[in-house]
C-alpha cells in the first residue's frame, strides 16, 4: 500500500472491518467479561503473571508506569451516577474491570509499527512478534486502551533468581529489555489446542482452548472462545447482548442489555465484550 | 529441485549413450551427473522438496560416541524406534538407557563403549547427553508436525524411509557415529523449505 493510497482511503481503511475485514479467519477468539460477577480478587492478573514469564518490577518502576502486567484490574471507587461522591455508596466498595489487550481487529497499534512487529493473524489476534520489535512504541502510544508494555529493563536475571528459572513457561520466551509485549490470548495455549484438535483429526470446539485468566477465575466472569463458532459459549452470549463484531456503533436502545465494548466509538472492533454491572439504585 | 534433477539426468543417459558429444558438453554432463548422484544419495520423498543449504555445525562430545552409523546404516533399525517421540510431541527425545539395554545385555557386550554404557545402567546414572541441535528458546518448532507432513500425511511416502525426511533437516545422520549440526537451521533455512513446500507463513506459527 503506497503512501498515497493510505492518505487517500484512509477513512475506508479504517473501516475495513465493517465489511468483513482485510482477512479469511480461521478463528476468532473473543471474551465476554460478566462484571456482575467480577469481585476484584485478581487471580486472573497472577495466573497471567504466572503462565506468560511476567517480571515483577517492584513499587518504584510501578509508580512510574513500567510495570508488566498483561492483564490489569482497573478500580472504579466512584459513580457519580449513582451519587459516587457520598459516601454511603462509597463503602459499598469499588467496581472493577478486568483490563487486557483487546485484540482489535482495526487495531490502532498495527499501522503505526514501522517494523511491521505487530500484526494481525488469520485467528483474528493481534499479534506481537518480540524478535522483529525495535521498541519505538508508537503502538503503545497508539493504544487507546494503554494495554501495551515496554521492557525498560532485563527482568530474567534479577527476576527468577535460581532455582526460581524453573517455574517459567518453556512455551513463551522470556523478553529481553527493548521490546513491547502485551496480552496474546495465550497464544501457546491455543496452538496447543489446536494441535491436540487436528492430531485427533476433528476442528476446535469450544473449551478445547481457555486462557489462563478464564481458568482461574473462581466465579467464572471471564468467558473465552471462538466467535465464528455459532455454538460456542461466548457466541451466545454476545448475541444475547446484541453486541456484534464489525459494527462501530451497537444499538443501545435496550435498557435491559449489558453488554458493551471499551472505547468502541473509536472505531478499534475490539473483541472483549463486558457486561455492565447491575447495582441496586 | 530434485525434479528438475531427474529429469535433467535422462537427458544425460541419451546424450551418454550416443557416443557423440564434444568434451565441454560431456564435463557439462558428468557435472551435472554429479549433482544427480549427490540427490540420489537422498532417497525420494514424495510431495517434497528437501532444504540443500548446508552448514558446517562442532563437533559436540557425548559421554558415550553412540554410532548411528552401526545402528542404522548397517542394522537397518528406524530412527521412530529410539527417538519416539518425534512422531506425536514436540521434540524427538532421547531414549532412556532401558531401551538401549533392552539389546545391549545380549548384543556386542564386549565393545568398550556398551561396557561403559552397562556401567551407567548398573550405577542407576542417566547418561547427559548434549545436545546438538538447539533453537533458540523463542521459537515454537515441533517434530510431530513435520513428520505428519512428510510421512504419515504423506501419499506414497514409506515409514520406512523416516531417515530421509530426519535428513532435511540433520543432515545423514546415518553416515556418522554421534550427531553434529550439518543444517543452519536459522529462519532463513526454516522459512525457505516452509516456500518451498507451502508451510504456514504466519509469524505466529514458529515465534513465541
Amino acid at each position: 500500500m503506497s503512501l498515497k493510497n493510505i492518505l487517500e482511503n484512509w477513512s475506508h481503511y479504517r473501516r475495513a472491518h465493517e465489511d468483513g475485514g482485510h482477512h479469511e479467519y480461521e478463528h476468532m477468539w473473543g471474551m465476554a467479561i460478566d462484571l456482575n460477577k467480577c469481585t476484584g480478587c485478581n487471580a486472573c492478573s497472577v495466573a497471567c503473571y504466572a503462565e506468560n514469564n511476567l517480571p515483577t518490577v517492584g513499587k518504584d518502576r510501578m509508580r512510574k508506569g513500567q510495570g508488566l502486567h498483561w492483564l490489569r484490574m482497573e478500580r472504579y471507587w466512584d459513580e457519580p451516577d449513582l451519587g459516587g461522591d457520598e459516601k454511603e455508596y462509597q463503602e459499598r466498595g469499588g467496581s472493577f474491570l478486568p483490563m487486557m489487550c483487546q485484540q482489535c481487529n482495526a487495531a490502532t497499534c498495527e499501522p503505526v509499527c514501522p517494523v511491521a512487529a505487530t500484526y494481525h493473524t488469520p485467528d483474528g489476534l493481534n499479534a506481537q512478534v518480540y524478535n522483529r520489535c525495535i521498541g519505538s512504541r508508537y503502538c503503545s502510544n497508539n493504544c487507546p486502551y494503554r494495554l501495551r508494555y515496554f521492557n525498560f529493563y532485563s527482568y530474567y536475571e534479577e527476576s527468577w533468581p535460581e532455582p526460581l528459572n524453573m517455574q517459567l513457561n518453556p512455551d513463551l520466551s522470556v523478553r529481553d529489555k527493548g521490546v513491547m509485549e502485551k496480552c496474546t490470548f495465550c497464544i501457546q495455549r491455543i496452538r496447543t489446542g489446536k494441535d491436540a484438535a487436528q492430531r485427533e483429526g476433528r476442528e476446535v470446539k469450544d473449551g478445547d482452548v481457555v486462557t489462563a485468566c478464564a481458568q482461574t477465575c473462581p466465579t467464572e466472569a471471564i468467558v473465552f472462545g471462538d466467535l465464528l463458532d455459532k455454538d460456542a459459549q461466548v457466541t451466545k452470549l454476545w448475541k444475547a447482548q446484541e453486541v456484534e463484531l464489525g459494527k462501530t456503533k451497537q444499538d443501545k436502545s435496550n435498557g435491559e442489555l449489558r453488554g458493551y465494548r471499551v472505547l468502541e466509538g473509536l472505531n478499534t472492533d475490539p473483541c472483549v465484550m463486558y457486561m455492565d454491572r447491575v447495582r441496586e439504585a | 529441485m530434485f525434479v528438475s534433477n531427474k529429469f535433467l539426468s535422462k537427458r544425460r543417459e541419451k546424450g551418454v549413450g550416443q557416443g557423440k558429444v564434444s568434451q565441454s558438453l560431456a564435463m557439462f554432463f558428468l557435472l551435472l551427473a554429479s549433482v544427480f548422484v549427490i540427490s540420489a544419495a537422498q532417497a525420494e520423498v514424495p510431495n517434497a522438496i528437501p532444504p540443500t543449504v548446508t552448514h558446517s555445525g562442532e563437533d559436540v562430545p557425548q559421554p558415550i560416541e553412540f554410532p548411528h552409523d552401526v545402528h542404522t546404516e548397517e542394522n537397518g533399525i528406524n530412527c521412530l524406534y529410539c527417538h519416539t517421540y518425534a512422531r506425536r510431541s514436540p521434540v524427538a527425545g532421547i531414549p532412556p538407557s532401558s531401551k538401549c539395554m533392552g539389546c545391549h545385555t545380549i548384543i556386542a557386550t564386549d565393545k568398550p563403549r556398551i561396557q561403559k554404557l552397562t556401567e551407567y545402567w548398573e550405577n542407576n546414572e542417566p547418561i547427559l547427553w548434549n545436545k546438538v541441535h538447539d533453537l533458540p528458546d523463542f521459537v515454537h518448532f515441533t517434530h510431530e508436525k513435520h513428520l505428519q507432513r512428510f510421512v504419515f500425511e504423506n501419499e506414497g511416502m514409506d515409514v520406512e524411509n523416516v531417515s530421509e525426511v530426519c535428513a532435511f533437516c540433520h543432515g545423514d545422520v546415518k553416515k556418522r557415529t554421534v550427531a553434529k549440526k550439518v543444517k543452519p537451521l536459522n529462519m532463513g533455512f526454516c522459512v525457505r523449505c516452509h516456500e518451498a513446500n507451502d508451510g504456514p507463513a504466519d509469524c505466529w506459527k514458529c515465534h513465541k
